[in-house]
C-alpha cells in the first residue's frame, strides 16, 4: 500500500510535469519520427492493401510479398505476359529424361551485394527450403524432388523420383545466397536477390522501399526505386491517388470506385484479363447436392452475366471451368449453363423437389451458403441467393472472419460456399482440387468429390510430359467436370490497373505480376 | 497489488481463447500443399501437439523468463515486431487525448456556465453528433475536407506532426462527446454544491470560482472517463490505424488473430493489458492531484 505522506512528497513536485508530461512525449515522438510520406524523388509510388509478412522467396506466400519478391530475387525460370516460362537465370535447359532437368546458368548474374550467382545458391536455395526445420510453406511443392547435383559452379541437375509434369513450375523460384540464414529472416534483412532491385528499407505496416540494383545483369531499369506504400482502405487508396501520392494501384479496388475514378480523375484505368477463378464449392456428401440434377440446377439459376455487370462492373469474366482461355489447356468444348430459371426449376422438380407452393413462400429446400466477412463478397451473396430465390432454394448467409470461414471448410462443414483460386498456371492443380486422394488434409478437395475417371486422368496428366498429350488429357478433365459440377463455375477476375497517364511501358500480367515495373518509365 | 492477478488472468484468457477458436497456425504456414506428414512433423516442432495444459505452462514459464515467443509468420521475435508498432500506437494515443481535452474542456465550462444558451445547446448539439458518427464515415469526411479540398494535411500514413492530425482529430471528436456531457453535468452539479456558494459570498471573481472551485471538484469522473478512453486507444483502434494507414497496435492484433499467429496474438494482447494497468495506475495518481481528501489505504 502507497502512504498518503509518501503519495503527496511524489506528487506535489510532479504536479506541473503531470500537465506537460502528455505535450512532451508527443514532442519526443514527433521528433524522432522522420516525416516518412516524403517520397525519394522519381521513384514510383504503388498503392498495395496488406503489408507482405516475409519477403525472402522461401518463405513468402501472400501476394504482396510474391511480387515484390520478385523484383528483388531472380529464378531459374520465369512466366511471361502469356504465362510461357521462359528462361531467367537460365542460359539454356533440357529435360535429358523423364526425371532429369539440366540447368546451365548465365554467368554474368550478380546479387545486389556485388557477389556471383552460382550454382552453389540455386543448390542451397532448394536444399533449405525441402529442411523441415526451417519450416517452408512451400516444402510440399518440391516433394517430387529426389536430389539436386551441382555440376561445375554454372550447372545443375533436378532429378526427380518420377516423372513429374507440373514440377516445372517449381524453377520460378526465388534464389538467395548460399549463406542466407534461415531463422531470424524478417524483413528488415531479407537476404540479397539478384533481380532489377533490391531492398532499401522496410518501415513495418507503412511501406516497402525498393532501389535500382546496381549489381542488375539485364536492362538497367529506368525508374530509381519503388514505394509499396500499405494503405488498407480502398477508399483512402483513391484518395491518395487523387492527391497524387500514389502513382500505380492494382487490384484490391471496390468496382464501384472505377466508373467514379474513369470519370473524375486524370487516371489512366484498364481492365485485363486474369487467370484468379471464382466459383462456388460445393459439399457432395449432402444428401440434396449429390444429386448432379441439383448442382445444375444451380448453375443455371445464377444469372453470372448480371452478376458480373451489375455488382463487379465488368472486372471479370464469365466463367467456364477453372483454367481461363489463358491457360494453355483450356478447352473450349466443355459444357457450359447459361442462365436458365426455367430449365432449373424443370431440373429441381425432376431430381424430386417439387415447389410445395408453386409461387408461393415455402422453398424446395434451404442451404447455407458461407463467405467471408468482407462487403463485396456478402453483396455477391445476397445476390446469389435472390436468384436462387427465384426457383424455389433458400440460402441461408453465413459470413465469418477468414481463420474461422478457412477451418469450416477445410473440415467440410459447409453446404455451399464462394472462394477464389489465385495464380492458375499448371493444370495439374485439378488433381489438388478433384483427386479423391486430395481431400484435407492431404489436398483441397473440399467438397468430397470422387469421380474414378477424373482420378485416373489426373494421375495420367502429371506423369505425362508430352504437351499435346498433357493438352488433351486436361480437355478431358475439363468436359467431365463441366458435366458433373462439383464446382459452380462464376468468374475469372480481370486485373484493374489504376495508373497516372504520366506512366509508360506497363505490361499487365495475367497473374497480377508487377515485373514489368521493371521496364517503366515516367514522363 | 492488483497487478499480477490481473496480467495472470489476462493472460490465461488469451491463451485458452486463441487456441480453442477455428483456424491453425500450421494450414496457413505449411500451405495448401503439403501433406498430412509434413503437418504433423511442423506441429510437433512447434509443440503444438503437445496437451494445452502443457503448452500453457511452457508458455508462462518463457513469459516468466521474459521470452514472448517468435511470430510464426515473421519469424521474428514477438518483442521486436510489437516495438515497431508501438510507439505508433502511443503517439496517436497521446495526441487523441490532447485534442479530446483541448475541444471538449472549454467547450462543456462555456456549455455549464451558459446553461441553457446557445452555446450549451451547441455544445450539447456537437456531443450528439460525434457520439452518433462512426469513425469509419468521419475519417473518410474530415480527409476530404482537411486534405483533398483545403490541403492542410496529408491524407494517410505516419510522419511528423502533420500526419497526426487528421487521425488523432477524429479519436479525439469521438472522445471529446462524452467529454463534454459528463463534465458539463459535473460542473453543474458542483456548482449547486456550499463550498461554491461560500466562495461566492466570499467575493471570488466569477472566474476564479469556476475555475478552481467548480471545474477542480468536477474532475475526478472526467478522470475516470479520459482513463478508460485512453486506455481503449492504447489498445489498438482498427478503424482509425486502418482507415489512416497507421502502422498501430490495432491492426498488428488483427492481422495475428486473422493468421492464428499465436505468439503474435499473445504478445499484443499482453502489452495491451499492461496498457490498461498501467493507465488505471497513473489515473490513481491523478486523483490525488484533482482532490487532495483521496487516501490510498494505510
Amino acid at each position: 500500500m502507497v502512504s498518503q505522506n509518501c503519495l503527496a512528497r511524489i506528487c506535489l513536485p510532479c504536479r506541473r510535469l503531470v500537465y506537460f508530461f502528455p505535450a512532451l512525449l508527443v514532442l519526443i515522438f514527433a521528433a524522432c519520427r522522420s516525416p516518412s510520406s516524403a517520397r525519394p524523388p522519381d521513384y514510383l509510388v504503388v498503392g498495395i492493401e496488406s503489408y507482405p509478412l516475409q519477403l525472402d522467396p522461401r518463405y513468402a506466400t501472400d501476394a504482396n510479398a510474391v511480387r515484390i519478391g520478385n523484383l528483388i530475387y531472380n529464378s531459374l525460370l520465369r512466366a511471361d505476359q502469356h504465362t510461357r516460362l521462359q528462361p531467367e537465370l537460365a542460359a539454356g535447359w533440357r529435360m535429358i529424361d523423364a526425371t532429369t532437368y539440366v540447368f546451365d546458368l548465365r554467368h554474368d548474374v550478380k546479387f545486389s551485394d556485388g557477389r556471383p550467382l552460382t550454382a552453389a545458391d540455386v543448390k542451397f536455395t532448394y536444399e533449405s527450403m525441402l529442411d523441415l526445420k526451417n519450416r517452408s510453406p512451400k516444402r510440399g511443392l518440391l516433394k517430387p524432388l529426389r536430389a539436386i547435383e551441382q555440376s561445375g559452379a554454372y550447372q545443375l541437375r533436378f532429378h526427380l523420383a518420377a516423372p513429374h509434369a507440373p514440377f516445372v513450375e517449381q524453377f520460378t523460384q526465388g534464389i538467395v545466397p548460399a549463406d542466407s540464414v534461415a531463422e531470424g529472416a524478417t524483413n528488415y534483412q531479407s537476404p540479397a536477390g539478384s533481380g532489377p532491385f533490391r531492398l532499401q528499407a522496410v518501415e513495418p505496416g507503412e511501406k516497402v522501399t525498393l532501389q535500382r540494383n546496381p549489381y542488375y545483369w539485364d536492362e538497367r531499369p529506368p525508374l530509381p526505386g519503388v514505394v509499396f506504400k500499405i494503405v488498407p482502405d480502398a477508399l483512402v487508396r483513391v484518395l491518395e491517388f487523387e492527391k497524387g501520392n500514389i502513382d500505380f494501384m492494382q487490384n484490391d479496388l471496390e468496382p464501384d470506385m472505377l466508373p467514379w475514378l474513369k470519370n473524375n480523375s486524370a487516371a489512366d484505368v484498364a481492365a485485363y484479363a486474369g487467370t484468379t477463378f471464382q466459383y462456388i464449392g460445393i459439399n457432395l456428401t449432402h444428401p440434396i447436392l449429390k444429386n448432379v440434377k441439383v448442382r445444375r440446377a444451380l448453375a443455371y439459376a445464377i444469372d453470372r452475366e448480371s452478376l458480373v455487370r451489375h455488382l463487379l462492373k465488368d472486372t471479370g469474366t464469365v466463367a467456364s471451368g477453372v483454367l481461363s482461355p489463358l491457360n494453355w489447356a483450356y478447352d473450349d468444348h466443355a459444357p457450359r449453363w447459361p442462365y436458365d430459371p426455367n430449365r432449373a426449376k424443370q431440373l429441381l422438380d425432376e431430381a424430386g423437389f417439387p415447389d410445395p407452393d408453386g409461387a408461393g413462400p415455402l422453398p424446395r429446400f434451404r442451404l447455407s451458403f458461407k463467405t467471408t466477412n468482407i462487403d463485396l463478397r456478402r453483396r455477391i451473396a445476397e445476390a446469389i441467393k435472390e436468384q436462387l430465390q427465384q426457383v424455389g432454394i433458400e440460402l441461408e448467409i453465413r459470413s465469418y472472419e477468414w481463420g474461422t470461414f478457412y477451418s469450416d471448410i477445410k473440415k467440410g462443414n459447409f453446404h455451399l460456399y464462394s472462394l477464389a483460386w489465385v495464380g492458375v498456371m499448371d493444370p495439374d492443380i485439378l488433381f489438388q482440387i478433384f483427386h479423391s486422394s486430395s481431400v484435407p488434409p492431404n489436398g483441397d478437395n473440399r467438397g468430397r468429390y470422387v469421380n474414378a475417371e477424373v482420378d485416373r486422368l489426373l494421375e495420367r496428366g502429371r506423369a505425362t510430359i508430352e504437351p499435346a498429350e498433357r493438352k488433351r488429357i486436361y480437355g478431358e478433365i475439363q468436359r467431365l467436370l463441366a458435366d458433373d459440377l462439383p464446382y459452380v463455375p462464376l468468374w475469372w477476375w480481370k486485373n484493374v490497373i489504376v495508373k497516372k497517364p504520366s506512366i509508360k511501358n506497363f505490361t499487365p500480367y495475367p497473374d497480377g505480376d508487377l515485373i514489368s515495373l521493371k521496364h517503366i518509365a515516367v514522363q | 497489488m492488483l497487478l499480477l492477478p490481473t496480467l495472470f488472468g489476462v493472460l490465461t484468457l488469451v491463451f485458452f481463447l486463441i487456441h480453442v477458436i477455428p483456424g491453425d497456425p500450421v494450414e496457413v504456414m505449411l500451405g495448401e500443399t503439403a501433406n498430412a506428414a509434413d503437418k504433423a512433423e511442423l506441429r510437433e516442432s512447434l509443440g503444438l501437439n503437445r496437451p494445452l495444459l502443457t503448452q500453457y505452462r511452457t508458455f508462462l514459464l518463457d513469459f516468466a523468463a521474459g521470452d514472448l515467443g517468435r511470430s510464426l509468420y515473421e519469424r521474428t521475435s514477438v518483442g521486436t515486431i510489437i516495438g515497431a508498432r508501438l510507439p505508433a500506437t502511443l503517439e496517436l494515443a497521446l495526441c487523441a487525448m490532447i485534442a479530446a481535452v483541448l475541444i471538449s474542456f472549454p467547450l462543456a465550462i462555456l456549455a455549464a456556465v451558459r446553461r441553457g444558451g446557445r452555446i450549451d445547446r451547441l455544445a450539447l448539439l456537437f456531443s450528439l453528433l460525434g457520439l452518433s458518427l462512426p469513425n469509419f464515415w468521419l475519417g473518410p469526411l474530415l480527409m476530404i475536407i482537411f486534405s483533398i479540398q483545403l490541403g492542410w494535411a496529408p491524407v494517410s500514413g505516419r510522419g511528423g506532426l502533420s500526419h497526426l492530425f487528421l487521425p488523432a482529430l477524429t479519436l479525439g471528436l469521438g472522445m471529446a462527446a462524452i467529454l463534454i456531457r459528463i463534465l458539463r453535468a459535473s460542473l453543474l452539479r458542483a456548482m449547486t454544491e456550499d463550498y461554491v456558494q461560500t466562495a461566492r459570498a466570499k467575493g471570488l471573481p466569477e472566474r476564479r470560482v469556476w475555475l478552481k472551485h467548480t471545474l477542480r471538484n468536477a474532475l475526478t469522473s472526467v478522470v475516470t472517463i479520459m482513463s478508460l478512453q485512453f486506455g481503449s486507444v492504447l489498445a489498438g483502434s482498427l478503424i482509425t490505424e486502418t482507415i489512416f494507414s497507421w502502422p498501430g497496435l490495432g491492426r498488428l492484433t488483427v492481422q495475428a488473430i486473422q493468421t492464428r499467429d499465436y505468439p503474435l496474438v499473445q504478445g499484443c494482447v499482453l502489452v495491451i493489458a499492461v496498457s490498461y494497468i498501467l493507465v488505471n495506475f497513473i489515473t490513481d495518481l491523478v486523483y490525488k492531484l484533482v482532490d487532495p481528501r483521496v487516501t490510498y489505504g494505510e
